[in-house]
């Protein structure tokens, strides 16, 4: 079976996060019409990876296999103000591609973030869009439970 | 289709007002034979019935009986035109089931689009019923109705655009494989269109043990593969075309036909009608002596003979006026010939296997020629021997309510093939079914 790297993203990662990410993004966007992509969805993506990397508040984790960029991980660490447990790791960002998927490997790859997180986190929270019955089923197997909801509607 | 074939159809449709009838089978001498057949009578075997569900399937005419059943939502090449319009499809569908495999058959037309529905509508008809034949229903909603109804329901269930398909391509590959000396676990395949018919033919060939790794799937995008662009969505829109995706194509070829054909064995296009689909220079781009199958109908994606001046070596089309017809109507009369005959539970992809190894096996070596890989649909001895096959498969799967071996079906299927033959004969000599109307 395939084993894959895992390690924090670096610039040089960019261009393949981009492209990971507008694959995601067109994945949400099957979901919800309210996940429409925008047109400047590749120049967003550049400038977002960029400051994730940087930022000491971010966690920006590649999946290699032989040297090759087939997923990512993004989290961000945040305060809840009025609650305990008081800082949150949100994983924000998940993609594999689809010959990775269903062995594991999401599995591992969000068990090397937790890792990663661990010590500076108390609560791990993942958000994604509530139609994505995967990844509902995915991040329920692995003990997650939701929490939060949000509603939308165009105004 | 021939504009004469259209307009004779279009006459005789209402002059016979469609093409099939239900004719008793019992003696009825006089309206006192009515409390046999029906009631009191019938009571009895009702009881007996009720204490042994199982005989049903003898006491009544549900050993024989199918339902072809269509929501015609992709009739033909003519799209979604509704049930009513598919129903003179599924009488013609009927009539050839009755004709070469001596099945009752009749057509169920529902006005139902949604497919949970439709399997809910479909497996309520089990109890009536010993198979099911689907027909003429849109993919990708077919390959979930088929999966469901053969995971939920004890009776065949068979989706003739998918399996029929399959079975039919299969057993001129086997044969056109034969003739130009190659092995299906060495060849390379390209499967040019991705409907209902060639997804079917990529899971049957990786059955018979073609290498899926290497088959190559085309379609209206370009080359299938597992990093395509669209991948996130045929995993919720199309999870059939997803698995082959990620199954087919380990090199991750990507491109359009031209590229996939390069240095391939075998195409086996079931795309959009032709001609000039397909070039000849992709075809002198396959290997030398390349095997080529041009499926769509009515017209095949490029002309059989440009195919053979571009280098092929056996070249098959899905029409009766050229030669080697892959034809469904060579497979389905007699599987389900051979799986009423045992009350089969179910045929499973490998009867359908096992359906085509029969069906190639049926032409000789001495008849074996690049213009005869497949049977021709008068060779009717062929549907015997396919139906036994399939008969004798079912046991050996313990699938059959009722095991019979290939000797025990081949005499039975012979039986109620020649006497459903005959039976519409003699209708045709007494006059109950008048000549053809004249066409001006």
């Amino acid at each position: 079976m395939t084993e894959l790297v895992f390690r924090k993203a670096e610039e040089k990662d960019i261009p393949r996060l981009v492209e990971l990410n507008i694959r995601l993004k067109r994945l949400n966007e099957e979901f919800d019409p309210l996940f429409k992509t925008r047109d400047d969805i590749a120049e967003t993506s550049k400038k977002y990876f960029a400051e994730a990397i940087k930022s000491p508040n971010s966690v920006v984790i590649v999946a290699e296999n032989s040297g090759r960029v087939v997923g990512f991980l993004k989290a961000d660490i945040v305060e809840r103000l009025f609650y305990h447990p008081k800082i949150e790791g949100k994983i924000v960002e998940f993609y594999l591609l689809p010959e990775y998927r269903r062995k594991k490997h999401g599995a591992e790859l969000l068990d090397y973030a937790v890792k990663m997180l661990k010590d500076r986190v108390e609560i791990i929270t993942a958000e994604f869009p509530s139609l994505n019955e995967i990844a509902v089923e995915f991040y329920t197997r692995l003990g997650f439970r939701g929490i939060v909801s949000i509603y939308a509607r165009e105004s | 289709m021939s504009d004469e074939h259209g307009k004779l159809a279009v006459k005789s449709a209402p002059y016979y007002g469609g093409k099939l009838e239900i004719v008793p089978k019992i003696p009825v001498k006089s309206l006192e034979d009515f409390s046999v057949w029906y009631t009191p009578g019938v009571a009895a075997v009702s009881k007996a019935i009720s204490e042994n569900r199982e005989l049903s399937f003898e006491y009544t005419w549900r050993w024989n009986t199918i339902a072809v059943v269509t929501n015609g939502s992709r009739v033909l090449g003519l799209g979604d035109i509704g049930p009513e319009a598919a129903l003179p499809v599924m009488e013609g569908k009927s009539l050839i089931f009755k004709f070469l495999g001596g099945v009752d058959a009749f057509p169920i037309c529902l006005n139902v689009k949604d497919p949970q529905k439709f399997v809910e509508v479909v497996k309520s008809l089990e109890p009536g019923l010993g198979g099911i034949n689907l027909e003429d229903i849109s993919s990708p909603d077919c390959f979930y109705i088929l999966d469901r109804l053969r995971q939920q329901m004890s009776i065949p269930v068979w989706h003739d655009d998918q399996l029929g398909t399959a079975a039919a391509t299969t057993a001129a590959l086997i044969n056109a494989l034969k003739l130009t000396n190659r092995k299906l676990n060495k060849v390379s395949i390209v499967l040019y269109g991705a409907g209902a018919a060639n997804i079917a033919t990529a899971r049957l060939l990786e059955k018979a043990g073609a290498d899926i790794t290497k088959m190559i799937l085309v379609d209206t995008k370009g080359i299938l593969h597992s990093e395509r662009e669209d991948m996130d969505e045929l995993m919720l829109k199309h999870p059939w075309k997803y698995e082959l995706a990620l199954k087919t194509n380990r090199a991750k070829l990507s491109g359009q036909l031209p590229d996939a054909l390069e240095g391939a064995d075998v195409l086996i296009a079931a795309s959009t009608p032709g001609p000039d689909r397909i070039k000849k220079d992709w075809i002198q781009r396959m290997v030398q002596n390349p095997v080529v199958f041009l499926l769509a109908n009515p017209v095949p994606e490029m002309w059989p003979w440009e195919a053979k001046e571009a280098g092929a070596a056996v070249v098959a089309t899905g029409r009766s006026d050229f030669p080697n017809q892959v034809n469904n109507s060579l497979v389905f009369p007699a599987v389900f010939r051979g799986a009423l005959d045992v009350k089969a539970r179910a045929i499973t992809d490998t009867m359908a296997l096992r359906a085509a190894q029969a069906l190639a096996e049926y032409v000789s070596d001495e008849k074996l020629h690049p213009d005869h890989i497949i049977p021709t649909m008068d060779e009717w001895e062929v549907y015997i021997h396919v139906a036994a096959s399939v008969a004798e498969q079912a046991r050996d799967e313990n699938v059959a309510r009722n095991p019979l071996n290939y000797d025990e079906e081949f005499v039975r299927a012979k039986k109620i093939i020649q006497r459903s033959r005959k039976l519409l004969m003699s209708l045709m000599d007494q006059h109950f079914i008048k000549p053809l109307p004249k066409v001006d």
